[in-house]
């Protein structure tokens, strides 16, 4: 049974009413989760446009294939899994072009995208470009160097605050593979930011 | 004394995993018997959890700007595949974009005032702001606007029927922003913890009004608590008119000193000491000795370059020390 209390929307009652044709239900799953999607694709790609791309085919997607949607799993494992499905693709790409950087020229030099788009936001200084910190440019060069699945599985577990059992079932693997790859990755990471915490 | 060498690094392998909760209870609970017994690996430990927390560092959040033009660009795409595609009722698509908006089905932009008019359309959030907004279902009108489904009926042990709806409802709310059940909306929206897009939004019609002590506390509040950079820039913005008043600078001496955004930070220097060597004649202006202090303990903390410069110069134009001792 569907019951509301306040803010509290059963999640089951929303997708079967989207799947009926509910549009006011699709709209709040959509808003439900849309936020975490834009951030993990962002955090993951460093580039707005191509997580705005991954956002726009990922709901897509999700609004062609909602009728399928059988509750084997959590909506947001179903949603999760074609979130990073389309972030691998995309790095795998870029691994492909070889670098696309995530750097731009700006007036003092290389400036990280990310950066610019933060700054756009305060104003057209351009000597704000100094925001990154020498600490984030390195953690952001450490993340670079993982391998795309311990990127994937980093940024789930880490930012995203996600438990391994649960990633390892986005992912299609299982938990403890997850929890190597995430070894493998806070491994790497010491190494490279060891001298600098 | 290898036997210890070896345990400590089989243990060090699993402190990463310890800080995430990953551990079994048994491997947790050995980890925890070797560290109470090793020193070196109690260390170990703290440079895990100092590493740990400069990760967060490297965290982006999606500015409120590129989610609300997702958010559009999402309606778009799927207009045009249910332009293509579907044969559902021809009001589907203004009611997903009222959903997906949060905005009136008349209106012509999200969440725009027009003129000194606030319209807003809340949705599931009107539900938790105003307690008593919705219609109770004893006598709903089937009229009302909102989404209604019948979930199951069953007859009632009264000889009556048990009818169980699931609802989604909507309200259309307006009115000025002189409006007192407005102005209640927008504050609540204003500190709404779900959605960046509408408090960045709220607040932008909120620093109109920013003269009245309630609104300008929600400006503050949002200043100092709002987890999203954009929106505390635009609070910053609606409290730019009131730096001389004691709450907006104390707020303003708080960001210099605790905001996380370098650009927050400078912006908030630029508030402070507005007037400050914007001539010649002005070079040396009075600076209350709280924000003298505040920048040089600023400058004790400070690690960004531009933030620095920023701070010294101004302490420079007073002839005030860099840093306190």
């Amino acid at each position: 049974m569907a019951q509301k209390t306040g803010f509290q929307i059963d999640e089951k009652a929303l997708i079967r009413a989207a799947q009926e044709g509910d549009q006011d239900a699709f709209g709040q799953l959509v808003r439900a989760y849309d936020q975490s999607v834009l951030r993990l694709a962002m955090n993951l790609l460093r580039s707005p446009e191509d997580a705005q791309d991954v956002y726009q085919e990922a709901f897509l997607r999700v609004y062609r294939n909602l009728n399928s949607f059988r509750f084997d799993c959590s909506f947001h494992t179903w949603l999760y899994r074609i979130v990073t499905n389309l972030c691998l693709d995309q790095m795998r790409k870029r691994k492909v072009r070889r670098e696309e950087s995530s750097q731009v020229e700006g007036a003092d030099g290389p400036v990280d995208r990310m950066d610019t788009l933060q700054e756009s936001r305060v104003d057209g200084d351009p000597q704000r470009h100094l925001f990154s910190g020498e600490l984030r440019e390195r953690i952001q060069k450490a993340l670079g160097e993982l391998t795309n699945r311990e990127r994937m599985v980093f940024e789930l577990r880490h930012y995203q605050g996600l438990k391994l059992r649960n990633i390892g079932e986005i992912l299609g693997t299982s938990e403890e593979a997850a929890k190597n790859c995430l070894f493998r990755a806070t491994q790497k990471m010491r190494v490279a930011l060891g001298d600098f915490v | 004394m290898n036997g210890k060498n070896d345990s400590c690094e089989m243990i060090r392998t699993q402190l990463a995993m310890l800080l995430y909760g990953e551990l079994s209870f048994d491997e947790e609970e050995a980890v925890d018997a070797h560290l109470e017994s090793c020193a070196e690996c109690r260390a170990a430990l703290d440079r895990e959890r100092v590493l740990h927390a400069a990760f967060d560092q490297a965290e982006i959040e999606p500015p409120a700007q590129v989610l609300w033009e997702s958010r559009q660009n999402l309606q778009e795409r799927i207009a045009s595949e249910h332009a293509l595609t579907s044969s559902r009722g021809a009001n589907w698509w203004d009611q997903f974009v009222d959903a997906l908006m949060l905005r009136p089905a008349n209106g012509s932009g999200w969440m725009k005032p027009a003129g000194a008019l606030a319209l807003v359309t809340l949705g599931f959030l009107a539900a938790r702001v105003v307690p008593n907004a919705g219609v109770g279902v004893v006598g709903m009108s089937m009229a009302d606007p909102g989404a209604q489904r019948v979930r199951s009926v069953e007859p009632a042990p009264n000889g009556g029927i048990q009818i169980v709806l699931d609802e989604t409802r909507q309200r259309i709310v307006s009115g000025g922003l002189d409006d007192q059940n407005i102005r209640v909306l927008l504050l609540s929206a204003a500190k709404d913890p779900s959605d960046p897009g509408l408090r960045y939004e709220t607040v932008g019609i909120l620093n109109d009004r920013a003269q009245t002590a309630e609104v300008r506390d929600t400006l503050i509040y949002a200043l100092e608590h709002d987890e999203n950079a954009g929106v505390r820039l635009k609070a910053m913005d609606g409290l730019k008119p009131f730096v001389l008043q004691p709450e907006v600078r104390k707020a303003l001496a708080g960001v210099l000193l605790s905001d996380g955004n370098p650009g927050m930070r400078t912006q908030a220097i630029d508030l402070l000491t507005q007037g400050v060597g914007e001539s010649t004649g002005n070079i040396g202006n009075a600076l209350d000795r709280d924000v003298i202090g505040t920048l040089q303990e600023l400058m004790n903390r400070e690690n960004n370059a531009y933030v620095r410069q920023r701070g010294q110069r101004v302490l420079q134009l007073v002839n005030a020390s860099p840093e306190t001792y």
